[in-house]
């Protein structure tokens, strides 16, 4: 579904992906470790084309995207659910889902989106008219996913879900991840620092060093030692 | 080094033309526009040094050179105070009033908010005029200000003017090279390694606007002296976008870049009459093109030509070699 | 008591077309955090079509107006395109905007000048005739002035609240990221906000022009109380610069009533310079 090949990025003189390449298969989950700092976010935000990469191939269900603006991106399926959630915080709950819909393939799904959104987060439902900048961490997090999942997406790429969260939500962030992949069969690539939780639901992961991938595995073939091991 | 030959053989060339002039038959009006490039090109590199170079986004710098050319003109009309007082007076005066009324304000606020309340500031000014009409002249302006000594034609001031514009140049190019400077190239290219630096950027603006101020204040006290009035339209439209085209056809942020605006605009301005009505239409299109095309303006012409012939050179010398 | 409560009415007739006036400055700001220098002249402009419509061709003051405003749209768009948007891709571009738009302001200006001519013009009244109710006059005129800038400001509401394009220009307003991550074409909605702003300033130009007689200069003096109305209400609040534009247009009135004319420039000077100071947010501090 998504193959990058020899990508490469530079935030000005600075290179900070070398030739990465990666591929996410229909209906997978991949995991994306890796030290922070080493171009895990970079690679994110070049696939959905917030950062255009200087290099390289980005291929998405067969068509080539890589230096594609990041509106034709989203338009062709793909979200992208920043670390930094991006908001929109002077506006309730429901319209930052209503806005997560406004490529056009997405307008004729809102009602059974937002259903979803609310099933797999019962907690929006309730704060629907709240303003966002009212909102705890956890809650602007479950926003945020939902926002993405309102884009009627076929492979959602989330940055660290579970970033500044309590251990409770954490575990409320990474239950509605697996029932996203469940019970809509979405492809997901997940960038995260709680190699625990993501490993135990990834199919493959890859592990990103140095702005390079350093190595790719199963993800029943590999435990969390190897890969903290692997970060130093 | 040989590059460094080639430019200060030239300022060289450039000043003693400058000290010959008078010499060499110039017209009495040949030296007036000599006397206003004098003046405009300090306004000018003042207004860079704050928007160049130390990011401070004012539109009201010819407000200060009004403040400074008012203040020059009431000491020497009302109170007979000479001429070699007056100057540095008015800068002091114009550097007080503007840095306190305006700078303290304005610099802990960021970018837009500069803009914006410097240009009401100085569009506030005109008013002022108006309701102290008792000492300022009112719409009228101040007429027969004394000139810098009795007896003063139009050789003497060109010669006073050249000299104060040959100091104020120099203590810009040495804040430019200070620290003061050097912190500001850091702010401009990267605002956290200089915070890391420790750079205070307030207290550096701070700096940088108080002395810009005083030295703004100060030509326009010169002014006063050499051309003998001032008048309300100084702080019209038309000086505020000559000195803006000034800034921005020689190049934002450089050294020569105003002084080279300033060259091309009082001499091109005088061509630009001919277009009568339609002068401020042509200025506003310049600015417009020059920001949009070439931001980099004149200097980046001539570095660009520079680079070009030292390849040219290179290529030629080096199978010799 | 009379003179009072008259005031009190100037007051607020002037302060809803400042409001009118001042949105556009506040819409464009509040989007794209372009400022735009040359916003007065736009006005102008706008009012200068429609007179010229009006009075030179005869066309009914309805199809002027939205003559006029085609116009608006189309120029905002194509400014945008030609010009803001390749000026936003420089490091420096927050204030070669600034000087752009100063410089597009006076070469408009003085092409305004050139058509035209320096003589003043104004737009007939809408309606005639005044409304007395004991020590009250009231122009008609002037009652139906507020009327059209209330519905035009309930109309620009309605529409960033549920238009497909408003939510996206509020969206874009709050988080540019957040716009580019849900899809938004961030450029488009630029463009259209430039549009959308321009008509909006248009049509307070034509509703100025109305009340006060029209010069090519008179945009400045507009645009600078624009401008402190909307540091007053907070730069890019819409509902700012609306509450902002009616207290000063009383306070203006007041001290006009009291004071004098020639005190209003300063006073507006002092609140902008007491807003800036002890609360640059303005007094709302909103996002769009």
């Amino acid at each position: 579904m998504l193959t990058v090949k020899d990508l490469v990025c530079y935030y000005g003189d600075l290179q900070v992906l070398r030739q990465v390449s990666l591929h996410v298969e229909e209906g997978e989950v991949v995991a994306l470790f890796g030290p922070n700092g080493h171009g895990k976010s970079t690679l994110l935000k070049a696939i959905c084309g917030l950062q255009p990469p200087r290099a390289g191939s980005i291929q998405f269900r067969g068509a080539e995207i890589a230096g594609l603006p990041a509106h034709q991106i989203v338009e062709r399926g793909l979200a992208y659910i920043p670390e930094e959630r991006h908001l929109f915080a002077d506006m309730t709950v429901l319209e930052n889902l209503y806005l997560g819909a406004y490529p056009r393939h997405a307008r004729a799904a809102v009602k059974k989106n937002l259903e979803f959104v609310f099933h797999i987060f019962p907690r929006l439902a309730e704060r629907r008219n709240q303003l966002c900048s009212t909102l705890s961490g956890g809650e602007a997090r479950m926003v945020a996913i939902g926002r993405g999942l309102m884009s009627e997406t076929s492979l959602l790429m989330v940055d660290e879900p579970s970033i500044g969260l309590s251990p409770g939500m954490k575990m409320a962030v990474f239950d509605a991840i697996r029932q996203i992949h469940q019970e809509r069969g979405m492809t997901i690539l997940i960038v995260e620092q709680e190699i625990q939780h993501a490993l135990e639901m990834s199919d493959r992961i890859y592990l990103m060093k140095k702005g390079q991938i350093a190595f790719e595995r199963k993800g029943k073939e590999i435990q969390v030692e190897e890969i903290e091991k692997a970060y130093f | 080094m040989k590059n460094l030959n080639w430019k200060s053989l030239l300022s060289i060339v450039v000043i003693a033309f400058i000290l010959l002039y008078p010499w060499l038959g110039a017209s009495s009006y040949n030296k007036h526009l000599f006397i206003l490039f004098f003046i405009w090109s300090i306004v000018a590199a003042n207004w860079n040094l704050m928007m160049g170079y130390a990011g401070i986004n004012s539109l009201g710098n010819i407000g200060f050179m009004a403040i400074g050319g008012y203040t020059a003109g009431i000491l020497a009309k009302s109170f007979g105070v000479p001429a070699f007082l007056t100057v540095p007076l008015a800068g002091l005066v114009t550097s007080v009033i503007v840095t306190v009324a305006l700078g303290l304000p304005a610099l802990r606020l960021s970018g837009i908010y500069i803009a914006l309340l410097t240009l009401i500031f100085a569009d506030s000014l005109p008013s002022v005029l108006t309701q102290t009409r008792d000492i300022t002249g009112g719409a009228m302006g101040l007429h027969e200000i004394p000139p810098f000594y009795p007896g003063m034609d139009k050789t003497g001031a060109y010669y006073i003017c050249f000299v104060f514009f040959l100091i104020v140049l120099w203590i810009i190019y040495r804040v430019i090279h200070s620290s003061t400077g050097m912190a500001f190239i850091a702010l401009r290219d990267s605002e956290n390694f200089a915070y890391c630096l420790g750079v205070n950027k307030f207290k550096e603006r701070l700096k940088v606007f108080a002395l810009s101020s005083l030295l703004t204040g100060a030509a326009g006290a010169v002014y006063v002296h050499a051309l003998g009035d001032i008048s309300p339209t100084t702080l019209g439209i038309e000086p505020f976008l000559l000195t803006i085209a000034m800034i921005e056809l020689g190049g934002v942020g450089t050294f020569l870049g105003p002084i080279l605006g300033a060259f091309v605009i009082v001499f091109g301005n005088e061509f630009l009459r001919l277009a009568g009505t339609l002068r401020l239409t042509l200025l506003g299109a310049l600015i417009c093109t020059i920001i949009l095309f070439y931001p980099g303006g004149v200097i980046q012409f001539i570095t660009a030509l520079e680079h070009r012939v030292e390849a040219l050179l290179k290529r030629k010398t080096s199978p010799a070699a | 008591m009379e003179n009072f409560v008259n005031a009190l009415i100037s007051g607020l007739i002037s302060g809803s077309l400042y409001a009118a006036m001042a949105l556009g400055l506040t819409i464009i700001y509040g989007v794209s955090r372009v400022f735009n220098f040359g916003h007065g002249v736009i006005a102008v402009i706008g009012a200068y079509l429609t007179w010229y419509l009006l009075s030179a061709l005869g066309v009914p003051f309805l199809l002027a107006t939205l003559l006029s405003m085609a116009f608006m749209a189309i120029f905002g768009f194509v400014l945008y395109r030609l010009t803001i948007n390749p000026l936003l891709k420089k490091p420096n571009w927050e204030f070669s905007t600034v000087l752009f738009m100063l410089g597009a302001g006076i070469l408009l200006e003085n092409v305004v000048l050139q058509v035209f001519g320096p003589r003043v013009k104004s737009i007939p009244l809408l309606v005639e005739g005044m409304l007395k109710v004991g020590f009250l006059q009231i122009n008609w005129h002037e009652l139906l002035l507020i009327a059209i800038v209330v519905i035009a400001i309930t109309a620009l509401s309605l529409f960033f609240k549920y238009s497909r394009t408003g939510q996206a220009m509020r969206a874009v307003a709050q988080s540019i990221p957040g716009a580019q991550v849900v899809g938004i074409h961030i450029e488009q909605i630029f463009g259209m906000t430039f549009a959308l702003a321009f008509v909006v300033t248009g049509f307070s130009g034509i509703l100025l022009g109305t009340k006060y007689y029209l010069n090519p200069h008179i945009g400045w003096e507009w645009m600078v109380k624009g401008f402190v109305i909307v540091t007053f209400g907070g730069l890019g609040s819409t509902s700012g610069a609306v509450v902002a534009a009616l207290i000063l247009g009383l306070v203006e009135a007041i001290a006009t009533l009291y004071l004098g004319a020639i005190w209003v420039w300063p006073i507006w000077f002092v609140l902008f310079l007491v807003v800036l100071l002890l609360r640059p947010q303005g007094i709302l501090g909103g996002r769009m």
